[in-house]
């Protein structure tokens, strides 16, 4: 009879309170980890030309850059995607391969040696795309 | 007052608990990636005329970029040994070409190694892959650089210049001699073309000279040389050839084969509206029509780049029973509804 008395004080207001703030304390850590790996936040733009990185520009910020080489590629970002919009190189491949946004994908303009490819932390499942 | 100490004590083991666990593991984490090796990507657009990409692991930059400038120092010599318009100091197909029906070329035994296996992929794609056809290709090499730069003019060969120009692929006109290294064109109105083998062949060549573990694309030739570190399949996703932003095709899993897509939308000029692709049926003489897409799938990258090629201009039925012979693989597609597989093929998708 003692016995059980004792076992149901040990339960007291202070276990309450601190079971209570480590649950809420585990939801705050989900829900940090959930919005961490749940958007693709922080891939970037890489332009390379001949090889050589020039340029990394952010995914997420609306810009417009000009690549100069042999030929002239305009190149835009916008709503995360990106895209070669004005090219003054034969064929204009790198103009009809529209606009890209995921990570591993790239855009190029054989003519002007550039290449524009999406990096990133984000692990994407595939390795390559071929076209 | 004591209840609130209790209180106080428990937090503070809870929190040390909590930051000991977290300092646990990351520094687990870094003993990992400090043994763990980074994933590289190396690009090259000069060689080919099209794009060379290096995927692999190594412990730093530097390491990874050893490999990779080996990979391109070879590329670019069978890049100037296939080379059909110009010269770089040593002979090259283009000095065969010119030569033709005038006297035999010493060249390299990579050149006599490449014509032979050239004629090997002539006899397995009963025909279809033809190195001899260059007089046919170089007519519409030159409509379709015309048209790429003055399109509202674009123009397709006359038909009369493609069947004058078809009397003079006769693979039986190369003369390969193995002990002299020579090579001759008997026939002096013939030329080679090994564009439609030669970076599926390179792309092999390099790849069994290279480290365990690499993802070599020339171009859409792709071979891997192993799989990823801790045995991870390579996973290759192969673009659906209406739309580049859209969905992959499919994505298949790669350790040692090779996956070669060959398809109308990688290469083409228009003319009055319609397309004309790259890929030049022999028997036609004009571009293959029936499919928009083929994906072959074998060890050999010489191999698969030729099946592909064979298996774009023929009918399923021709195309599947060429692959089979050859131990590959194969994916047709001719609309987002009309997806056909070979034997095997759907053991190699991922999803």
């Amino acid at each position: 009879m003692e016995r059980e008395n004792k076992i149901r004080l040990s339960f007291c207001k202070g276990d309450a309170v601190v079971i209570s703030f480590v649950i809420m304390l585990a939801i705050l850590i989900g829900v940090v980890f959930w919005m961490k790996t749940g958007t693709e936040q922080g891939n970037i733009v890489v332009v390379y030309q001949e090889g050589e990185k020039i340029q990394e520009l952010s995914l997420d910020k609306d810009t417009e850059v000009l690549i100069e080489n042999y030929y002239t590629n305009k190149l835009i970002v916008r709503d995360k995607k990106v895209a070669i919009v004005e090219s003054d190189c034969p064929g204009m491949d790198c103009v009809h391969s529209g606009a890209i946004s995921g990570k591993g994908r790239s855009l190029v303009c054989l003519p002007n040696r550039v290449e524009i490819r999406i990096e990133g932390e984000v692990d994407s499942e595939v390795d390559f795309i071929v076209r | 007052m004591i209840q609130g100490k209790n209180i106080l004590q428990k937090l503070i083991f809870l929190v040390l608990a909590m930051a000991l666990l977290t300092g646990c593991r990351t520094s687990g984490k870094e003993q990992e990636t400090k043994v763990e090796k980074t994933q590289y990507q190396a690009s090259f657009l000069n060689l080919f005329d099209t794009v060379t990409t290096i995927l692999g692991y190594a412990e730093t930059e530097e390491k990874f970029e050893e490999i990779t400038d080996e990979i391109y120092t070879n590329l670019e010599k069978y890049h100037q040994m296939f080379d059909i318009y110009n010269e770089y100091g040593t002979n090259n197909i283009k000095t065969i070409n010119d030569q033709a029906g005038i006297a035999p070329v010493v060249v390299d035994g990579e050149i006599i190694q490449l014509l032979l296996d050239c004629k090997e992929y002539y006899n397995v794609t009963n025909g279809r892959v033809n190195v001899a056809m260059g007089s046919v290709l170089q007519l519409w090499h030159e409509t379709r650089e015309a048209g790429i730069n003055d399109p509202e003019n674009a123009t397709i060969p006359e038909e009369s210049a493609l069947i004058e120009a078809a009397k003079h692929c006769n693979i039986e006109d190369l003369i390969i001699d193995e002990k002299a290294s020579t090579v001759y064109i008997r026939d002096p109105e013939m030329s080679l073309d090994v564009g439609a083998v030669a970076k599926g062949w390179a792309t092999q060549r390099v790849c069994e000279n290279a480290p365990e573990g690499l993802l070599v694309s020339v171009g859409g030739n792709v071979k891997a040389t192993g799989p990823k570190p801790e045995d991870i399949s390579w996973v290759v996703g192969i673009q659906s050839p209406w739309d580049a932003n859209a969905d992959y095709v499919h994505t298949l899993y790669v350790n040692y084969e090779s996956v070669v897509t060959s398809g109308d939308y990688q290469r083409y000029y228009t003319v009055d509206g319609e397309k004309y692709h790259h890929l030049i049926d022999p028997e036609t003489l004009h571009p293959g029509k029936h499919w928009n897409a083929v994906t072959v799938v074998c060890e050999d990258s010489g191999l698969a780049d030729a099946l592909s090629t064979a298996l774009f201009l023929l009918p399923k039925e021709e195309g599947e029973k060429i692959a089979k012979q050859n131990g590959a693989v194969a994916c047709w597609i001719a609309s987002e509804e009309e997806i056909f597989y070979s034997e095997g093929f759907k053991e190699i998708i991922k999803r």
